[in-house]
């Protein structure tokens, strides 16, 4: 249902509008439901991490942005920087807050910043459902009346409202401020804004609301200051600022009077009835972080995942892919085929042979990965979004603190089972940049991909229980041992956790296949090539004499410190191009390896350089100088695990 | 058995018994200017009602319908009134 707002100014013109709010209020949804385009949805904060664009279906000549959830304004992390920079960078004509009905004062807090920035605006009041069953109820007319412009109650995810959002597009208008601040704050913003007004004037944005983030010490409005010709005086103005004056600094001021203004007017529009229904989700909610029960919890969910992909990813899929179709099937027919019709032996060699395109590069990538990947995706689909990622958080921060982080950095190591690549990407959810380099560090370390993971279930429980109980705890005490030493190293202090935890909702099954459809379709787009391209090179390798040369040259390392037989060289190689390949080919030698060799061959890979995306990403992230001090550190690493704990094996042995 | 606090005295957050309803009165100065903006961001304002659902491993709170959990460390710092 759609509330106009009281004055009904003409039609804005579109061009670029955006979508803002708080982390996980439906952003995203909203998104594909306006624009047609999927991009990953979770429930959790921090899903969107950069700023996505699309062309809206109502007006395929505009461009809509989707932008990181932002906590506050002014921006303190980097995702909340990505939204700051879209809105002093695009051509923004219109916002469209997307607001949480259930929590009214919070989406309000964000309203009395974004109304000072000048731009014609609509607000989706979203999650009317879940309010609705949580007892609250908003006063939508209301609402618009006090804001100036038109607010329109939806729920994203089954689609209601959204038909009205699109209409009231048009009745977009510019905000009414929610607040006058303190007479000394008044004043500094309108000093601050004059000189903006006078010596920079941004071409969209208002220099009120420039000056209220500039206040609050917002580093992208900051950059964005020092590339003006007039940014000086703006400067000489905010050095005139006093100081914090009482308790709070002069951000945490601003931020208190806009909460102030919030609850009173969250007040006035919306109202609480008496509920005392608790829900099977709001119980398992409950159970998730309880001190006692959260970890059995925790242990059966991790079974469930392992018997799911482990058990019957792992092992049947593959039983029935790679020995039933490929192994019997597929393979002979192509072998015969490639065997009859291609002549030069070397050709035929390159598709079915040894390192044969077809028989290593598309076998291991379609009969091995594929199945155990598919599991892993759909398993994980599910707990993201059934929102127990986020509940993770609380019961691992004791852990967490161990080596220098808090339990946020769960969500971008977790994420790092499904792709160390994107989980990189995700660390721009932590709040410090060294937060970001240890979490980066770690997961590039010690965080098996999913593909990985799934060879690395597959193989060692196959072997037996204790095989996969030795990875488990090597993996987790390099994680916390290097971790440790990290924070010990890494200049910076630990910030405390105070973290959101969002309700857990039964996993919708569309969104869930929907999200392990484009994982897989990616995953295919960059795995199949990489796999080619490096059998590829594995033949080419094998028929110059360079790998029989490296076997040999690294029997000592390979054969005598980590005990491997020497073919698992190759495996090696191979796990510079990706470690999940190298893992791949350890498992095709699994036949000659004894239960301490596969334990210690698959740590040390584990362990190994991350694939060439991941490290493709690190340099993104954190420059190429520490990209390369993390590989200079991993490597070594690895083969120091390795080895130390195949002598200690056979120690016990 | 712990009495009842009184109704204006002032309590730790960490020193709530769970399953009581409070209202925000104070941050102290420990906590850094960055958390003390988060903490208002997240509802977190005096005085503001909040109920405290549990205190182990982190202390967590209903805050307006959404679970906010907070480190000892934080929680500790965050002064309130029985509600």
């Amino acid at each position: 249902m759609a509330h106009a707002a009281p004055l009904a100014p003409a039609p804005v013109p579109l061009c670029t509008l955006a979508l803002v709010g708080h982390p996980n209020v439906g952003k995203s949804v909203l998104f594909h439901r306006l624009t047609g385009t999927y991009v990953t949805v979770s429930n959790y904060p921090g899903t969107t991490v950069e700023v996505a664009r699309a062309a809206p279906r109502f007006d395929r000549e505009a461009s809509l942005l989707d932008t990181p959830g932002v906590l506050a304004l002014p921006s303190r992390s980097d995702d909340e920087r990505a939204t700051v920079r879209a809105l002093l960078e695009e051509d923004m004509r219109l916002i469209i807050q997307v607001g949480d009905a259930k929590n009214l004062r919070r989406t309000l807090n964000l309203s009395a910043l974004l109304a000072e920035l000048g731009v014609p605006m609509v607000m989706a009041l979203n999650m009317c459902d879940e309010a609705k069953a949580r007892g609250v109820s908003v006063d939508g007319t209301r609402l618009a009346e006090a804001l100036g412009v038109p607010v329109v109650e939806t729920v994203a995810t089954g689609g209601e409202g959204v038909g009205a959002l699109t209409d009231a597009l048009a009745r977009a208008a510019l905000p009414a401020p929610l607040l006058q601040y303190d007479p000394v704050l008044e004043r500094a913003i309108a000093r601050v804004a004059t000189a903006i007004a006078t010596h920079c004037p941004h071409p969209r944005l208002a220099a009120r609301g420039l000056a209220i983030l500039l206040i609050g010490r917002d580093p992208e409005v900051e950059a964005w200051l020092a590339r003006q010709a007039g940014g000086d005086a703006v400067r000489e103005a905010l050095v005139e600022l006093t100081a914090a004056v009482g308790r709070d600094s002069v951000p945490a001021r601003l931020a208190r009077e806009r909460s102030g203004a919030a609850e009173a007017l969250a007040r006035t529009v919306s109202h609480q009835a008496e509920l005392h229904d608790r829900t099977l989700s709001q119980f398992a909610a409950r159970l998730a972080v309880h001190p006692l029960w959260g970890w059995p919890m925790l242990l059966g969910v991790l079974y469930l995942v392992y018997l799911f992909v482990g058990d019957f990813g792992a092992g049947v899929l593959v039983g029935l892919l790679e020995e039933d179709l490929f192994g019997a099937v597929l393979n002979p027919a192509v072998s015969g085929f490639v065997n009859t019709h291609v002549s030069p032996p070397w050709l035929a060699d390159l598709l079915v042979g040894e390192y044969g395109l077809w028989t290593m590069g598309m076998t291991y990538a379609l009969a091995l990965i594929l199945p155990i990947v598919t599991t892993f995706f759909i398993a994980f689909g599910v707990l993201e979004d059934s929102g127990y990622f986020a509940r993770l958080s609380v019961i691992a921060n004791r852990l967490f603190a161990a080596i220098g982080l808090n339990g946020r950095a769960v969500l971008p190591m977790v994420l790092g089972l499904g792709c160390v690549t994107m989980a990189t990407l995700t660390t721009r959810i932590l709040h410090t940049p060294r937060e970001r380099l240890i979490t980066t560090f770690l997961m590039a370390l010690a965080i098996p991909c999913s593909a990985q993971l799934g060879v690395v279930l597959g193989m060692l429980g196959g072997i037996s229980f204790a095989a996969t109980l030795i990875w488990v705890v090597s993996m987790v005490g390099v994680l916390l041992a290097t971790g440790w030493l990290a924070s010990k190293v890494v200049p910076g202090r630990r910030v405390p956790l105070v973290t959101e935890l969002p309700p857990m909702r039964r996993p919708v099954l569309g969104n869930v296949l929907k999200k392990t459809g484009g994982r897989l379709k990616w995953y295919l787009i960059e795995v199949i090539p990489i796999f080619l391209v490096g059998t590829l090179l594995m033949f080419v390798m094998d028929r110059t004499g360079v790998l029989p040369w490296i076997i040999e040259a690294g029997k000592p390392l390979v054969s005598g410190w980590l005990g491997l037989p020497p073919e698992a060289s190759a495996a090696f190689v191979m796990g510079f191009l990706r470690r999940d390949f190298g893992a791949s080919g350890l498992f095709a030698l699994q036949d000659q390896l004894d239960m301490i060799q596969a334990v210690v061959g698959m740590v040390t890979l584990t362990l190994f350089i991350p694939c060439i995306a991941s490290l493709m990403m690190i340099v993104k992230e954190q420059g190429l100088r520490t990209a390369a001090a993390m590989v200079a550190l991993i490597v070594p690493t690895a083969f120091l695990v390795g080895g130390l704990l195949n002598h200690l094996l056979r120690l016990f042995a | 058995m712990n009495a009842a606090p009184h109704p204006h005295e002032r309590i730790r957050l960490t020193g709530t018994p769970v399953g009581r309803m409070v209202h925000i009165a104070e941050f102290g100065d420990e906590i850094d200017p960055l958390q003390r903006e988060q903490l208002h961001a997240y509802g977190l304002s005096a005085p503001h009602p909040v109920k405290v659902l549990q205190q182990q491993p982190m202390t967590v709170i209903l805050c307006d319908h959404v679970e906010l959990a907070l480190e000892h460390e934080v929680a500790r710092h965050i002064w309130v009134v029985a509600g």
